[in-house]
């Protein structure tokens, strides 16, 4: 066939191969072609997925019955909020938070979630920069413990103080009331 | 064949374009894979974004970060590099080499493999010179601009005349399992390409996608996830099964494997795309086909490593020896390790975990570095002694690049499992019974992973430096030798393609699968008795197409054999099996109501100064660290899901006004879907100005020159003219005055705002419209019918 530069001498013969093993007779460029069964275990893996994705599109993947993705997100995040209620505590106790900044190990809480949380914007020693003094006289959204409670929760979007109640949660946004109170002599109950 | 006419000439092949691709492709692999280690180092050094620049000229160049250099825009020229300058030149010279041999003719026209050689670099070199300049279209892997898109259009369909010409002029009458792979990559190719980048032009670089959204994300996947399968992986299977058994000198493992290998794989990845959306706002149905096509692959892709592997059957002791067989195990093994994982990260429940994260990161390198970079050294190891008709320079040169090539992918693959699957853990973690995220700030889970990304850079630059060694070992091969041409004597008489060109279609095989892809569809789209319908169809046809088979094998193998002799025919059926599994995803979707697909939500039109600073935001490549879709999942709504204006996942009128849509891929720093009002206009101005002074240890790079450059206001009315177009609903009679006076007093507001934080700038500059972009971000109406 060919002159190329391969020489045929490589080419396998059908005489010299095992019974049952096809050789397609056909040589293009010097590359032969077996016709050897497809493995077994190889054809299970074909099968076995396809039999697995029809049985998934139509029973397992079915919204009619699980609901959409959807209306199961919305369960989940039910559960989760009635599990948030059974364990949510009463933030407008100002003597609570009070109590707390008094329990070394509540302040110290606080003072981790604030220096990675809130420190960029309160400082270091919560002096203030992009957000206010917290250790002056000054309190623009009130200074009562459930009041700053509520501004972190909740925020001041205006003034570009973020809500932090779904990201920290009500303990430890408690906590941080509570570290604020510590280090601010002019909080007191 | 050649008993008729005993008459020959000789041919001899164009070999020269081979090797010049080859260089190509080794020199723009170096510049790629070179790029590739830059950003790696990026992710960890915050001043490889410019500030190193300042420390190299020892304070000659001063400089808090350079515009041309900040991973943003580096990440597509990385990409763009490997996919299209790289693996798209090797490609090039893989199947220039093997079509001409493999059809025993010369490439039909010089002239047109010229025009595709040269004007294939100067793609590379606009690309080159417009991503780092901050020109894009803002798509993924689909960067370019629209002026560039038509080039490459152009220069596309040079080389599928060229290849479809060559065919036809063959002296070999039946088609070889390489070129069937060959003819797959330039037909799908270019209806992906064409579909992906229909775009509306506002300025001479500058244009909008047509779709936007959902479709756009939808149409986007489509074409990038096809990307992956038809210019990364089909044509290197159409190499692997020309190269292989030519290296090893034995007989390819099977022909049958060959067929179903061939067809399901072209049928079925089409169909794959959505897995990039998984838990997305994209309607279920769509990410539940793109979930189980993902898992019908496995066995596909799987018949191509066995092809190859067990074609290396025999030659096993060569592995010792021949570097080339060595990287042809290797890639062949990487190959079905990528295409393994790959169905496992489009699980929608692994996915909830892969996504946004490194995982995926590291199961594309896997596929690029492992199976396209090993398969292309073995390639050229292989093609350099024959194209200069001497020996390779030196073994022990490939076999230390085999080694470090491996050690470095090795690192690499395994660093991005472990940063991935942490990092993903990290953000889903919660605590207190379930009730608060665990890493609430997004930065304690990236400080987690810095160590393990930087064993990312040090993988990567092991497998350049292998590169580089190949590169080497080429350049001395071809200097030790002479450039040669190969010839093949062939007999003059030529083979007819023309007769029963149409017969192919009425054959038993193709008539069974349209008509059981029909009823399928039907059970699809369906409900109630139809759907009923449509399976009892599909089982029957099934049966009766098995029954059949059983019955006439020996005809429907005459029939293949025959198909294998029509170039044209097996096209055709080609592109029908292609374009099926996107026809009917994306029809529906892009022809659907607008109004029916917004689950109650409407995004609010952005005003002109926002759609300045969208711009700018899509033109600085945000969308490559930065997500804007939150999932349905409980983690990603207790994240992102209450800032801002509130109200959970992200629905799809959220972003229907995005044109091209921001969903992203990758989350190297938060999502930013609610972004808006979120926090204060100075926290915005200080955080781009320098990142580190607002959020310690972030890896964001500074961007100082947006508070150098205006803001292009004279192209807003072209650009809202086009918007318009689209359908978002701009004032019809907007003049060019109340474009300026609607941005002059925003600007101004957002000017004043600042200057009361002591935050100075002018209302001209870019970060003016950045941040009116950021603090619109999540804001939308309800429409009170809400779709469920």
């Amino acid at each position: 066939m060919s002159t190329d530069d391969h020489k045929d001498s490589h080419l396998v013969k059908q005489e010299d191969l095992p019974e049952g093993v096809i050789l397609r007779d056909h040589v293009v460029d010097g590359i032969q072609e077996y016709d050897q069964r497809l493995p077994f275990w190889w054809l299970c893996i074909l099968f076995g997925v396809i039999a697995f994705s029809i049985v998934y599109w139509l029973v397992l993947d079915d919204r009619s019955f699980n609901g959409s993705a959807h209306q199961e997100l919305e369960a989940q995040l039910q559960a989760v909020a009635a599990k948030r209620l059974a364990n949510s505590i009463d933030v407008t106790n100002d003597d609570l938070f009070f109590e707390m900044a008094g329990t070394a190990q509540f302040v110290s809480a606080g003072e981790n979630t604030y220096m990675t949380n809130c420190v960029a914007c309160h400082g270091k020693e919560l002096q203030g920069g992009i957000g206010f003094n917290l250790v002056d006289e000054e309190w623009v959204h009130g200074s009562k413990p459930s009041e700053i409670y509520n501004t972190i929760a909740h925020g001041v979007p205006e003034k570009g103080m973020q809500a932090w109640e779904s990201q920290l949660g009500q303990k430890r946004i408690a906590e941080v009331v509570a570290f604020v109170l510590s280090k601010n002599p002019g909080l007191k109950p | 064949m050649n008993t008729n006419n005993t008459k020959t000439t000789t041919v001899v092949y164009d070999d020269d374009s081979v090797r010049k691709f080859m260089i190509a492709s080794i020199f723009w692999g170096l510049v790629g894979m070179g790029a590739g280690v830059l950003i790696a180092t990026q992710l960890n050094y915050w001043q490889m974004n410019g500030k190193f620049l300042e420390w190299i000229t020892f304070g000659w160049l001063k400089s808090e970060g350079v515009e041309f250099l900040t991973f943003g825009r580096l990440r597509p020229l990385h990409t763009n590099a490997a996919i299209f300058a790289f693996v798209g030149n090797m490609m090039f010279a893989g199947i220039y080499y093997s079509t001409q041999r493999l059809c025993r003719v010369r490439m039909a026209s010089d002239l047109l493999t010229k025009i595709n050689l040269w004007g294939w670099q100067f793609i590379i070199v606009c690309a080159a010179i417009t991503l780092p300049a901050g020109y894009t279209r803002g798509k993924e892997y689909a960067e370019l601009i629209w002026p560039i898109n038509i080039l490459v259009a152009v220069i596309w369909l040079v080389f599928a005349a060229n290849f479809f010409w060559t065919l036809a002029k063959r002296n070999e009458k039946s088609l070889y399992v390489g070129l069937w792979f060959y003819i797959a990559t330039i037909v799908t190719i270019t209806m992906l390409y064409v579909v992906n980048h229909l775009s509306i032009p506002t300025s001479f670089t500058h244009s909008y996608p047509i779709f936007g959204g959902v479709q756009d994300a939808l149409v986007q996947w489509w074409y990038g996830h096809n990307a992956v399968a038809f210019f990364l992986t089909t044509p290197m299977l159409g190499i692997m099964y020309y190269f292989v058994p030519k290296a090893a000198n034995r007989p390819v493992y099977s022909y049958r494997l060959s067929i179903i290998h061939f067809w399901s794989l072209v049928f079925i990845y089409i169909w794959a795309g959505p897995h990039h959306l998984l838990n997305t706002a994209l309607p279920e149905w769509l990410q539940s086909l793109g979930m189980i096509f993902s898992l019908m692959l496995w066995a596909p892709s799987w018949a191509g490593m066995l092809n190859g592997l067990l074609t290396l059957r025999g030659a096993w002791d060569k592995l010792l020896t021949d570097p080339i067989i060595k990287f042809f195990a290797a890639a062949v093994t990487f190959y079905g390790m990528a295409t393994f994982e790959g169905p496992l990260l489009s699980i929608k429940a692994v996915n909830a975990l892969s996504h946004y994260t490194d995982w995926t990161v590291g199961h594309v390198h896997a596929g690029t570095l492992g199976w396209n970079g090993f398969l292309a050294a073995g390639m050229f190891y292989w093609l350099a002694p024959r194209l200069w008709n001497t020996k390779l320079y030196s073994t022990t040169l490939a076999n230390a690049h085999f080694w470090l090539g491996m050690v470095g992918i090795l690192l690499y693959v395994a660093s991005m499992w472990v940063s991935g699957i942490t990092q993903g853990l990290m953000l889903n973690a919660t605590t207190e019974g379930g009730t608060v995220l665990q890493y609430p700030n997004f930065l304690d889970t990236l400080q987690a992973i810095r160590p393990v990304m930087l064993f990312r850079a040090i993988g990567g630059g092991l497998y350049l430096i292998g590169f580089f060694m190949l590169a080497y070992n080429i350049w001395k091969t071809a200097r030790s030798g002479q450039a040669v041409n190969g010839t093949v004597e062939v007999a003059t008489q030529t083979e007819s393609d023309t007769d029963k060109r149409f017969s192919t279609f009425l054959s038993a095989p193709v008539i069974y699968s349209g008509l059981i892809i029909f009823s399928v569809c039907l059970s699809i789209f369906s409900n109630g008795a139809l759907f009923i319908f449509g399976m009892f169809l599909t089982i029957v046809f099934i049966i009766v197409a098995i029954a059949h088979f059983e019955v006439s094998k020996a005809s429907w193998n005459d029939w293949f054999e025959e198909l294998l002799s029509h170039s044209f025919g097996f096209s055709v059926l080609t592109i029908i099996a292609a374009a099926i599994g996107g026809a009917i995803q994306i029809i529906p979707t892009v022809t659907v109501q607008r109004a029916d697909n917004i689950e109650g939500r409407i995004q609010v039109p952005y005003t002109p100064l926002e759609l300045a600073g969208r711009d700018i935001y899509v033109s600085e490549g945000c969308y490559n660290c930065h997500s804007q879709m939150i999932r349905t999942l409980v983690p990603d709504v207790m994240r992102y899901g209450n800032s801002g204006q509130g109200g959970g996942y992200s629905h799809l009128g959220e972003s229907i006004y995005d044109f091209p849509y921001q969903w992203g891929s990758k989350r190297t720093g938060p999502d930013l879907a609610r972004e808006g009002s979120h926090r204060s206009d100075d926290w915005h101005y200080w955080h781009m100005l320098n990142p580190r002074d607002i959020s310690p240890g972030s890896n964001m790079p500074n961007y100082p020159w947006l508070f150098e450059k205006p803001i292009k206001v004279s192209q807003l009315p072209n650009k809202i003219h086009a918007m318009r177009m689209l359908g978002v609903p701009y004032p019809i009679d907007l003049s060019e005055e109340e474009i300026q006076a609607q941005v002059d007093e925003q600007a101004a507001g957002i000017v004043e705002r600042l200057a009361e934080k002591g935050a100075f700038t002018e209302p001209d500059r870019e970060i003016v419209a950045l941040i009116a972009y950021l603090q619109k971000l999540g804001t939308y109406t309800e429409t009170g019918d809400s779709a469920e």
